[in-house]
């Protein structure tokens, strides 16, 4: 097929690119988390069991990781096509009608849901800054507004994402060709 | 319309958009938030950031980045490779040797990882070839590796029961131990079936070829130093989770990092492998928990909709009795596992049926079990079996039929299984009751 050949502008491939290097990147830098969440936990493990002095701070460190790591590194998995799908029709498709659907259901589906994402937990990140709120559960009593700007952070590398994904489909769907 | 059946509509719209292909995390959202917003108001959004929220702070599932974690570096280190060729030299003059050393190995990796992907590539890389050289019949074989690989699903740490447990409001824990026996029900059919047609025709699996045995000496040597270390902290791992010492959290972490410090000790970890482990743990975690918090949302939606109560209640004016109603839910289930996999399934059909489970007075423990068993049986069913795909994709000279052919002999021990679990309940209840004394 002789538009299977055509060469994307050099804007689109620019902005695809940018898009994915950020996506990637987070995730490559996100993924060392694991360090640290397991090492914390093996801390508090030998302090409480063998010490018998438990830390105050272990826990709320892991799930503040753990929050952060998983919501980060949606994008990356965006990017790497981690997220699942069911592929039973989807797999059979040509290209261009696999684009197609793609482009739709972003339009559709991704960005509405997103957008309303990202605009309600700017004010739940911003609420819980100004208010300098604290987790009154735990005797360590952190500050809790990096969780929820990790938060309001994944959804907008989600968005980045998405949008890259979103110029891929629709080359998909009229040149018939990944990005 | 009244808000009961707004529910309805955004399952159908949702079960559409699933189908069409696009990833169902996203998919969730977006049919959670605009028919949230229809029956229920602005609500819907803070219920957005509080569900996504929640599932960040939740400690237990944080168990499930260690846990891959594990899986993964014992997978990159090649420590399972050299627990498999210990155990295929200790048994090579047994006919059948071959079959029982996967299902061993399978076995053992399955109480260290949490899923099924990688336990079928790595069985298949590492007993495929050897089964080849050794004539083994390669429907059995492939059977085998398949079934044998799928056990990383149901037993403990099982990433799908961390994943149900605060879905069907149980501790992961009581699923974890419930889990064991069943887990070794299953595993030893597989072994007395390959074992009696390897003894009643030896030519499905012939003793070894003297120049793949080793002297007992050796063998003994590679037994103690290279694979105890490896089966104690995978068992210790689990051991101090049953017991109930520490909670799947705790033990994860440290069953992570003992498994590191090994693979370090053993001179098996560079860079390149580190690198890939840790990359694919981040992305099967935000693929799981990213459809775990979206699946929350959804769910709180559509349980204030009172969509799932209202389905219960049709159903069971249909008076069908408890076993009935039961095997009509696993057959759902069942079916459902066809085209979806497993988290779909845990994080948005077992919601939808668990008020009815309720009302039916089904032990929740219990049930949870026979889903999982029912949901390791869905890997194996042809034709959209993703074991069979993993297999040949390392395997490529297998065809395709023939590792179908293989893996519907293991579909009929996996009904047998679950059929026993479903008549002994006991097999799933005995061992939770007995860590509760």
């Amino acid at each position: 097929m002789e538009s299977t050949n055509k060469i994307p502008p050099r804007w689109l491939l620019a902005t695809i690119r940018t898009c994915d290097a950020v996506s990637l990147w987070s995730g490559k830098l996100v993924a060392w988390l694991i360090f640290p969440m397991v090492l914390s936990l093996v801390y508090e493990v030998v302090a409480r069991y063998i010490f018998d002095a438990p830390t105050t701070w272990a826990y709320d460190m892991t799930y503040i990781l753990y929050g952060s790591f998983f919501m980060l590194g949606s994008a990356y998995t965006l990017l790497k096509k981690g997220h699942i799908r069911t592929d039973t029709y989807y797999a059979a498709w040509s290209v261009q009608r696999q684009g197609l659907v793609d482009a739709v259901c972003y339009v559709v589906f991704y960005f509405p849901g997103m957008l309303a994402f990202v605009y309600v937990c700017w004010g739940f990140f911003v609420r819980s800054f100004e208010q300098g709120e604290r987790v009154v559960s735990s005797p360590w009593m952190p500050v809790i507004y990096p969780l929820k700007g990790a938060l309001f952070m994944a959804i907008v590398l989600l968005i980045v994402q998405g949008f890259s994904e979103l110029l891929k489909s629709i080359w998909a769907a009229r040149h018939g060709k990944w990005l | 319309m009244s808000p009961e059946w707004i529910g309805i509509l955004s399952l159908v719209v949702l079960f559409g958009a699933i189908f069409v292909g696009f990833p169902i995390a996203f998919t969730l959202i977006a049919v959670a938030l605009v028919f949230g917003l229809i029956g229920l108001g602005e609500l819907t959004m803070h219920l957005m950031t509080l569900q996504f929220f929640s599932v960040m702070k939740e400690t237990t599932l944080a168990s499930v980045p260690f846990f891959l974690f594990m899986g993964y570096l014992l997978e990159q280190s090649g420590l399972m490779e050299r627990l498999f060729r210990g155990v295929q030299l200790l048994l090579a003059p047994l006919r059948g040797s071959l079959y029982l050393a996967v299902l061993i190995t399978a076995t053992i990796f399955a109480a260290a990882t949490g899923i099924v992907g990688s336990s079928v590539t790595l069985l298949g890389v590492m007993a495929a070839p050897a089964m080849k050289r050794s004539k083994y019949d390669v429907r059995l074989s492939a059977g085998t590796i398949a079934a044998g690989g799928t056990l990383g699903i149901l037993i403990p740490p099982s990433v799908m029961l961390i994943v149900m447990g605060p879905v069907v409001g149980v501790p992961t824990t009581d699923l974890f131990a419930a889990a064991v026996v069943p887990g070794l029900l299953l595993s030893g059919l597989y072994i007395a079936y390959t074992l009696m047609r390897s003894y009643l025709n030896p030519s499905l699996g012939p003793a070894l070829p003297l120049d793949e045995r080793r002297p007992l000496g050796y063998v003994l040597k590679e037994l103690i130093f290279g694979i105890a270390p490896i089966v104690l902290v995978i068992m210790a791992t689990l051991g101090v989770i049953l017991a109930g010492i520490a909670t799947p959290t705790d033990a994860g972490a440290v069953g992570a990092f003992a498994v590191f410090v090994l693979t370090l000790i053993y001179r098996r970890m560079t860079w390149e492998k580190l690198k890939k482990a840790v990359f694919s743990t981040l992305e099967v975690s935000c693929m799981i928990l990213l459809l775990v918090a979206a699946s929350n949302f959804f769910g709180a939606v559509f349980s204030r909709l009172g969509s799932a109560t209202l389905i219960a209640e049709s159903l069971l004016t249909l008076n069908f009795s408890p076993t009935i109603m039961l095997l009509l839910i696993l057959a759902i289930i069942f079916v459902l596992g066809w085209p979806l996999e497993w988290v779909p399934i845990v994080l948005i059909v077992v919601p939808i049926l668990m008020p009815l489970v309720q009302k039916l007075g089904i032990d929740l423990v219990w049930f949870c079990t026979l889903v999982a068993v029912c949901l390791q049986t869905a890997w194996l069913s042809p034709p959209v079996a993703l074991s069979a795909y993993f297999l040949k994709g390392v395997v490529p000279d297998w065809e395709l039929k023939d590792i179908y052919a293989g893996m519907m002999q293991f579909m009929v021990l996996q009904i047998i299984g679950l059929l026993l679990i479903l008549y002994v309940p006991q097999i799933a209840l005995w061992l939770p009751a007995l860590l509760r004394e």
